[in-house]
């Protein structure tokens, strides 16, 4: 009986469907989250009787033959990169991009990740960090006599120090734009690493064509519309049932072989 | 003399292929651009060597001739992501696979590392030329006509470059399409033309065009007819068996 299985396999892709809708609303308040989507493709189909095979000798064929699909599988989850709103927090360290483009971070191992997620802090040492402790790329230090801080639009950062009339460029903030943003691997902490699929990572200034502007003072919140993710929920919900059901069928129907004699 | 569990049994084996066809279509419930089948059924007539009046002459099985595919449209739904197209009306989006040209409703496309806009497994979606159309990575907001062409503005706010135009097509037989996995139709001989009352929505993906409630009535349509189906070979077996007693316990 392939239905039992065809049942199985909405099944699995709806229970996946669920983890990703919930793991949606779990990061509903995590900054720079960007919402996730199940994708499904349908699978193989078996040809019982084939479409334009001949249907007799005269030459008249099979319009169209009957062809059994297999069941479905989900085929992607992919990350909707639109953006999300900016949130005002008017934290200094707080900094927000407008547009394209991820901050650079070096990870423990040396490798660079990237993220949208600005809330950066001061090491002991002055230096840019994210939550974390990694350090921004290309590095910032703060001086300690800093009496303020101010990051343009372009991402240059200019520190005012006591006794100074001028303040003084401490150095400039850089993003990274991929070619395909939903191909970046996500590896938690609000972090992605580079692949194959995502291209390589193109670096420029902020406000450069192509790249989004920074913000200082505000945060991006995450993209996930939560209206409609419950929506989404409720369906996958029924679509689960609706499997089980199939199931079920299937099994009446070979209970009620088995009752024969 | 053994027609009748015969007859039952075709019926059985046909409702058996008939749940598979509606497993599919609910398991396919949420699979954007997904065209739903059900089966056709007809009679096959068999001569009987019995002597019974002339219209009675025939045994009547049951055999499925073709899965008919519903063309309907599936309901489109706002994602408000740029590159989620929907066609709005009679149509097929073009996409090189591995395998030669295939056919699909499923709008939902990406662009890949080297700025191609590729479906969700990769293949390039085709501009009416029959070539992939790439976003450079600098690209500002992608904007999709319409009627298929697709430009960006070179940054935020500035010039607008043509890509070109999504190429989409239109069969004269849509049923001789053969489903080819992974949303894909294959036309097998049919050559394509360009469609002529399409249009292409941006920020929308078809859903599938399987209807739930429609599904679960002919799911509990098929188990009763088996059941029933069932209960035929049961009494055909039962009327054997009674024979077989009453002409033997006769004879002996």
């Amino acid at each position: 009986m392939r239905s039992l299985s065809i049942g199985a396999t909405g099944m699995l892709a709806q229970q996946m469907n669920v983890e990703v809708i919930s793991n949606n609303i779990a990061n509903m308040n995590t900054t720079g989250y960007k919402r996730g989507r199940t994708e499904f493709h349908d699978l193989l189909y078996q040809d019982l009787r084939r479409v334009g095979s001949a249907s007799s000798d005269a030459g008249t064929i099979v319009p169209s033959g009957v062809q059994v699909g297999l069941g479905v599988k989900a085929a992607a989850v992919y990350r909707i990169t639109e953006q999300g709103n900016i949130m005002i927090t008017d934290n200094t360290f707080d900094i927000a991009v407008n547009g394209k483009g991820y901050f650079q971070v070096e990870l423990p191992s040396g490798d660079t990740g990237y993220s949208r997620a600005g809330s950066f802090q001061l090491s002991p040492d002055g230096d840019l960090v994210t939550p974390d402790g990694y350090l921004v790329q290309p590095g910032i230090t703060i001086p300690l006599d800093a009496a303020g801080v101010t990051i343009n639009a372009s991402g240059e950062v200019w520190v005012d120090i006591q006794g100074q009339v001028a303040p003084t460029n401490v150095g400039q903030l850089e993003l990274a734009t991929f070619a395909n943003e939903a191909g970046l691997e996500a590896i938690g902490d609000n972090l992605f690493l580079e692949t194959a699929a995502s291209g390589a990572a193109n670096v420029a200034s902020p406000g450069t064509e192509g790249f989004g502007t920074i913000l200082q003072g505000a945060l991006e919140t995450s993209n996930v519309n939560v209206v409609q993710e419950i929506t989404n929920l409720i369906t996958a919900q029924r679509a689960y049932e609706m499997n089980s059901k199939v199931i079920q069928a299937s099994d009446e129907m070979m209970r009620s072989v088995s009752q024969m004699r | 003399m053994e027609t009748p569990g015969y007859v039952a049994l075709s019926r059985q084996m046909v409702l058996r292929r008939q749940l598979d066809v509606i497993a599919n279509n609910i398991a396919n419930m949420d699979s954007p651009g997904f065209r739903g089948e059900s089966m056709m059924f007809v009679e096959y007539l068999a001569d009987t060597k019995d002597k019974v009046p002339a219209g009675l002459r025939k045994i009547s099985y049951v055999q499925d001739i073709a899965s008919v595919r519903d063309l309907s449209e599936g309901a489109k739904t706002v994602t408000d992501n740029p590159l989620d197209l929907a066609i709005n009306g009679n149509g097929y989006f073009a996409i090189e696979s591995e395998n030669g040209e295939r056919y699909t409703r499923n709008g939902s496309f990406m662009l890949d590392g080297d700025g191609q806009i590729v479906t969700t497994s990769g293949m390039p979606l085709l501009n009416d030329n029959g070539q992939p159309m790439v976003i450079p990575p600098s690209a500002g907001r992608i904007d999709i006509a319409r009627d298929g062409t697709v430009s960006y503005h070179d940054k935020e706010g500035g010039d607008v470059v043509e890509v070109g135009r999504i190429q989409v097509v239109q069969f004269e037989n849509e049923y001789a399409l053969k489903k080819d996995a992974q949303l894909m139709f294959r036309a097998d001989g049919q050559d394509p033309a360009p469609a002529e009352d399409a249009e292409i929505l941006q920020g929308f993906i078809e859903k599938s065009n399987v209807k739930g409630v429609v599904e679960m009535t002919k799911l509990m349509q098929t188990v009763n007819s088996y059941q029933s189906a069932g209960r035929v070979v049961e009494a055909e077996h039962e009327r054997q068996r009674r024979a077989i007693q009453t002409l033997a316990g006769r004879s002996a």
